[in-house]
């Protein structure tokens, strides 16, 4: 495999792991505490 | 959300590799620019700091918000990256350096172990942070690795050896010397610190740094070391022993005669280190002379010139 194209799929998966997994965290991070709040706000029964 | 991602997936794509095409193209194009062997560009293995940093965002919300086990999770994946960032960048130079030289050892497997704790971080963040699902966290993991191992490679893993003319392998001994001199130029630095004349100072500089110039052509080229040992037995040694009495001496006594018989020896040192590697020089043109010489003469011979 040449090394340019080696390098590409190695920086396409490092993008696609290590970068959706970075702002997956975020996202759930700012989006789970809108909708934890409400449940543990909310009055049971 | 999942139209998003997309176009995010697609735009990723699309940078990366435009970067990639610019780089090769700017390499192509500027090849007399490039760094000279030896020297990591500056921007490698930066990546891996910066990639995780929305990690480090979401833990500070997580914490902002009393998300106990958001934070948990982020911290430990942010810190996991930093880790393996640290380990990669290390192991990264550590490769630079074996390749630079002629005679190595193997080095201490810090790319593979950054690669192994990023993977390790990719796996944690997508579970614990992101909540996927353990087994496609664990896929994440997995192709993290393979990223990083295709981008940047795992540590070499054989010696560099070096045998001299008589077919005996001196690896060992050429690698003692080459740290031992390392040593006393290190430890001439640190006197250097405790004299404080800016003069003086700035000899020691340009002696350490000329030091340094001659250890860099011996690793370069090892055959070299016989013809500089009276160099590394002899007169580093020396400075080093006379910079650090200096260095000791100055504190407590300071007399003008000190002073100048210092800078009087420093003035030889600089001389006697510069000749050598001047010596050193000489003879890697000479020894191109000799093959350019004996190529043409065998060129002849055939008849081909």
């Amino acid at each position: 495999m040449p090394d340019f194209l080696r390098k590409l799929i190695g920086l396409l998966l490092i993008f696609a792991t290590v970068g959706v997994a970075s702002c997956q965290a975020l996202v759930a991070s700012c989006s789970s505490s809108s909708a934890s709040a409400p449940t543990v706000l909310t009055p049971r029964g | 959300m999942g139209r998003l991602l997309l176009w995010v997936g697609v735009v990723l794509v699309l940078l990366t590799t435009l970067i990639l095409l610019l780089k090769w193209k700017i390499e192509t194009m500027a090849e007399r620019y490039r760094l000279p062997s030896g020297q990591l560009p500056s921007a490698k293995g930066m990546l891996m700091f910066l990639l995780p940093l929305p990690v480090l965002f979401a833990a500070i919300t997580s914490l902002a918000r009393g998300q106990l086990l958001n934070l948990l999770g982020d911290a430990a994946g942010y810190g996991l990256f930093l880790g393996g960032a640290l380990l990669l960048r290390r192991g990264l130079l550590l490769a630079v350096d074996y390749d630079r030289r002629r005679v190595a050892k193997a080095p201490l497997p810090f790319k593979t172990l950054g690669c192994g704790v990023i993977a390790l971080a990719t796996g944690v963040t997508a579970w614990l942070g992101a909540g996927q699902n353990p087994l496609v966290a664990v896929a994440f993991g997995l192709a993290a690795l393979l990223g990083c191992y295709l981008s940047y490679g795992f540590d070499p893993r054989t010696a560099k050896r070096f045998t001299d003319r008589d077919g005996v392998d001196v690896t060992d001994r050429v690698l003692e010397a080459l740290t031992q001199a390392e040593n006393s130029i290190a430890a001439i630095e640190q006197a250097s610190r405790d004299i404080r004349n800016t003069e003086l100072n700035n000899r020691l500089r340009r002696i350490t740094a000329l030091a340094r110039q001659i250890l860099k052509l011996l690793e370069e080229d090892p055959r070299d070391l016989r013809r500089a040992r009276k160099f590394l037995n002899v007169y580093l040694d020396g400075a080093k022993q006379v910079v650090e009495g200096y260095a000791k001496t100055h504190a407590r006594v300071s007399t003008p005669e000190l002073e100048d018989n210092f800078r009087r020896v420093l003035s030889t040192i600089e001389d006697v280190f510069q000749e050598q590697q001047q010596k050193l020089l000489e003879t890697d043109v000479t020894d191109l002379d000799v093959q350019i010489e004996v190529l043409a003469t065998q060129l002849k011979r055939e008849g081909v010139v």
